[in-house]
């Protein structure tokens, strides 16, 4: 799987990069039957860095007060709650097509992975955890001894 | 009160019919829109849009919703399970509703754009005195 890079001078063309990129692992044949979590609420993507994994997931309009992420072993949960914010009785909807409700949703980490360590961030309506690697699990140079 | 639905993921839309110039995919956001007795409030979904990459345009009675997200937080990650495309928004509404556009006002809160459109004084219900002759 391709690395995705982008060129700092040319944020168009790399938003394309990261859609094929998305989309061709979407359409990898090990995912025929269609990703295991489909449907479920929020989306998520998942991807591998060099520091460990990043789990990130869309969730417009929630209160952050209202989303909680719990870990309990290598089970990562986020659940939350959004709420409609109209408030008063409107006369009448023109569009209704937002999502709305409880969601429990969780995620079995890899076994390398620092639950311990795992911080969360939530900016502009999308939910980024990254979940760093073991320190035993991370790639380690060895020094050489010279003997004598 | 009737009980809340399960909250599903409806898989994204891309924007048909429009080509733009820009390479990259755009997706049609998620909306609500509720009349109230002097003003229209519409909210559209756009999670990964910070607020200074949105432009609302009310021209001739279309209202046009765009929305950017920036690929930087994606540096240097592969991806190992993916469940939705990330990409830019894009709306448009030919609105019916008579709306005074000097008093338009556009927020954005937690990935949401929040466009208040208040109606012009002639175009809200009045209500008319009946006097007895």
């Amino acid at each position: 799987m391709a690395l995705i890079r982008f060129d700092a001078f040319d944020p168009f063309s790399n938003l394309l990069a990261l859609q094929q990129e998305l989309e061709r692992f979407t359409r990898n044949p090990a995912f025929s039957l269609g990703p295991s979590g489909y449907g479920a609420y929020p989306p998520i993507n998942v991807f591998e860095g060099q520091e460990g994994t990043v789990i990130i997931a869309e969730l417009p309009g929630l209160d952050p007060a209202k989303l909680e992420v719990s870990g309990q072993g290598r089970t990562l949960t986020l659940h939350g709650d959004r709420k409609r914010e109209e408030g008063l009785n409107p006369a009448g909807y023109h569009r209704r097509e937002r999502p709305f409700g409880e969601f429990s949703r969780s995620i079995q980490l890899s076994s390398d992975l620092d639950m311990a360590k795992a911080a969360a961030k939530y900016e502009h309506g999308v939910l980024t955890l990254k979940v760093p690697k073991l320190e035993a699990a991370k790639p380690r140079q060895i020094t050489v001894n010279v003997a004598g | 009160m009737m009980p809340e639905q399960e909250i599903v993921t409806k898989e994204k839309q891309q924007v048909q019919g429009t080509e733009t110039t820009r390479p990259g995919r755009y997706y049609v956001p998620d909306v609500d829109i509720c009349e109230y007795p002097d003003r229209l409030i519409l909210w559209a979904d756009m999670p990964g849009v910070p607020e200074k990459n949105v432009e609302v345009i009310l021209k001739d009675s279309n209202l046009t919703l765009t929305g950017t997200v920036s690929p930087e937080a994606y540096n240097n990650l592969s991806p190992v399970y993916t469940e939705y495309n990330v990409g830019n928004y894009f709306r448009q509404f030919a609105l019916n509703e008579d709306i005074d556009e000097s008093r338009i006002q556009a927020r954005m809160r937690n990935g949401v754009l929040e466009v208040e459109l208040p109606k012009r004084e002639h175009a809200k219900p009045r209500k008319i005195d009946v006097r007895t002759a």
